[in-house]
């Protein structure tokens, strides 16, 4: 969210969004999952879904990565551990939470050792709701998040399913 | 073929600057494509390498706590000045070399070499613990594969009773193949250089599921970005000399597309092909094979040489 002020103006801000946008680096942290979407996220990365084709890479550093990946509620364990990663990462930076847990704390809500969703830690740039979501919905997500950097703007709520479909199934 | 140019025109274009820089960049495109495709996925877009390079040289340059800060600023910046340098004496794109004098390929060599010894040291001097491991692995390993490499292009100088680069290529182009003469030293100067470049299975030094990013884990936005540019140039510069010495020369630019690629088809499928090696594995092979097999190399040689047979 670095330069959001001086969007799309100059040749200069263009290539670096474009750049931004083509090359997308990801870190992977699991606050306290049940792995349930940490595998979802190993399977995203597999030759499978192939998501070097978006030049995205799972980076081993934080200093490498632009996208941190979160899945599970934050526990009291891991908030320290959390904060410390975002801080370590370089601007620009984005935050992608994938899982039920993440955007809420799940079924993990009001345990006695866990705060709730990443949110309460680290802002928040982009939710993928799921438990856990398929591969098909975190590279889905990822892309909103890329298309709204593209814009320059915080990415919008998209409903997959027509609301009225909805309504039908309900 | 020879081409008359600017020193200027050298050093900032071709073949020191913008040349190689492109080319490196898409080198590195070829090689993952190719990985990509032996791994059956689709692989990166063909501006990826750029796109990498430009995000990363936009990003915040982070200082760490306790880190030698002339030393972190100024490794990258060395290592793409060296490995820059090199180019000037190796036949880039099939034409003569920009400079050339008796003894420019020990020069090349040790100019190659500044590039794992920048890391090593960019490793070792922050204080990160992953990056400390990493740095001693990358040192390791450059003791290990830097004498078997230095040996296995000694083979072509000697054949040549040459140390220059330029005579070296013009030799192996009017000669047998020294790829079929010396076979032994092809194969140890290939995975020298892959060596060079930590591809795998000689990744150790950089291994991410055991050390995060190695030597360079605590680098951000530009340092990252020199220093994987370098890697590039590096592996450019490094193809296009085992090609020189062992393809039969590099007499035109179709050729050194055609035998440089030829040779990168090889090493993205070494890549594929095996796991990394520990790193007491990469000092026992180089040490216990490599070594003595391209000793055993030499000395038939030079045997040769005494006889006065050609076994070349």
């Amino acid at each position: 969210m670095g330069d959001k002020d001086n969007k799309g103006i100059g040749f200069l801000d263009k290539i670096r969004t474009w750049a931004r946008v083509n090359s997308p680096w990801a870190l992977h942290y699991n606050s306290g999952s049940c792995n349930g979407c940490d595998i979802e996220i190993l399977a995203t990365l597999t030759p499978r879904f192939d998501v070097e084709r978006f030049g995205i890479k799972l980076q081993g550093s934080p200093r490498h990565a632009d996208v941190l990946i979160c899945t599970g509620p934050v526990t009291l364990q891991s908030r320290d551990r959390l904060r410390r990663i975002y801080e370590q990462m370089p601007e620009p930076k984005f935050v992608v939470v994938v899982g039920s847990c993440g955007i809420s704390g799940g079924v993990f809500q009001g345990c006695y050792n866990v705060l709730g969703g990443i949110e309460k830690v680290i802002p928040v740039d982009m939710y993928i709701p799921g438990c856990p979501p398929k591969p098909e919905a975190i590279i889905f997500g990822i892309v909103q998040l890329l298309e709204a950097l593209k814009a320059g703007r915080k990415p919008d709520p998209v409903l997959i399913m027509p609301e009225t479909q909805l309504e039908s199934k309900v | 073929m020879t081409l008359n140019l600017n020193p200027l025109v050298i050093l900032l274009i071709f073949p020191g600057g913008l040349f190689l820089i492109v080319a490196g960049l898409a080198y590195e495109y070829v090689d993952r494509k190719l990985v990509a495709r032996f791994q059956n996925r689709i692989g990166p877009r063909w501006f990826q390498p750029l796109a990498d390079l430009l995000k990363l040289l936009s990003k915040e340059e982070i200082t760490p706590r306790g880190v030698q800060r002339d030393l972190f600023y100024l490794l990258p910046l060395f290592a793409l000045a060296s490995t820059l340098t090199a180019s000037l004496y190796v036949p880039m794109a099939g034409l003569t070399p920009a400079y050339a004098f008796q003894g420019d390929l020990i020069v090349t060599i040790y100019l190659l070499s500044v590039l794992t010894l920048s890391m090593g040291l960019a490793g070792a001097s922050t204080v990160d613990r992953f990056a400390l491991v990493g740095a001693t692995r990358t040192l390791t390993q450059l003791f290990s594969y830097e004498a078997p490499f230095m040996l296995a292009l000694l083979g072509p100088a000697i054949a040549a009773q040459t140390w220059q680069i330029r005579t070296i290529n013009e030799y192996a182009g009017q000669n047998l193949w020294l790829m079929i003469a010396q076979p032994i030293g092809f194969l140890v100067a290939l995975l020298g250089l892959m060596g060079k470049l930590e591809l795998p299975p000689f990744d150790a030094p950089e291994a991410e599921t055991e050390i995060v990013a190695g030597a360079l884990t605590e680098y951000s936005g530009r340092g990252l970005a020199l220093f994987r540019l370098s890697k590039d140039i590096e592996l450019v510069i490094g193809l296009t000399l085992v090609a020189a010495f062992y393809l039969g020369g590099i007499h035109s630019p179709l050729d050194f597309l055609i035998k440089t690629l030829g040779l990168l088809l090889v090493v993205a499928l070494l890549q594929t092909l095996f796991a990394r090696l520990r790193i007491d594995q990469v000092v026992g092979l180089w040490w216990r094979i490599g070594t003595i097999l391209v000793v055993i190399q030499l000395i038939a040689i030079v045997i040769g040489r005494y006889i006065g047979s050609s076994i070349f």
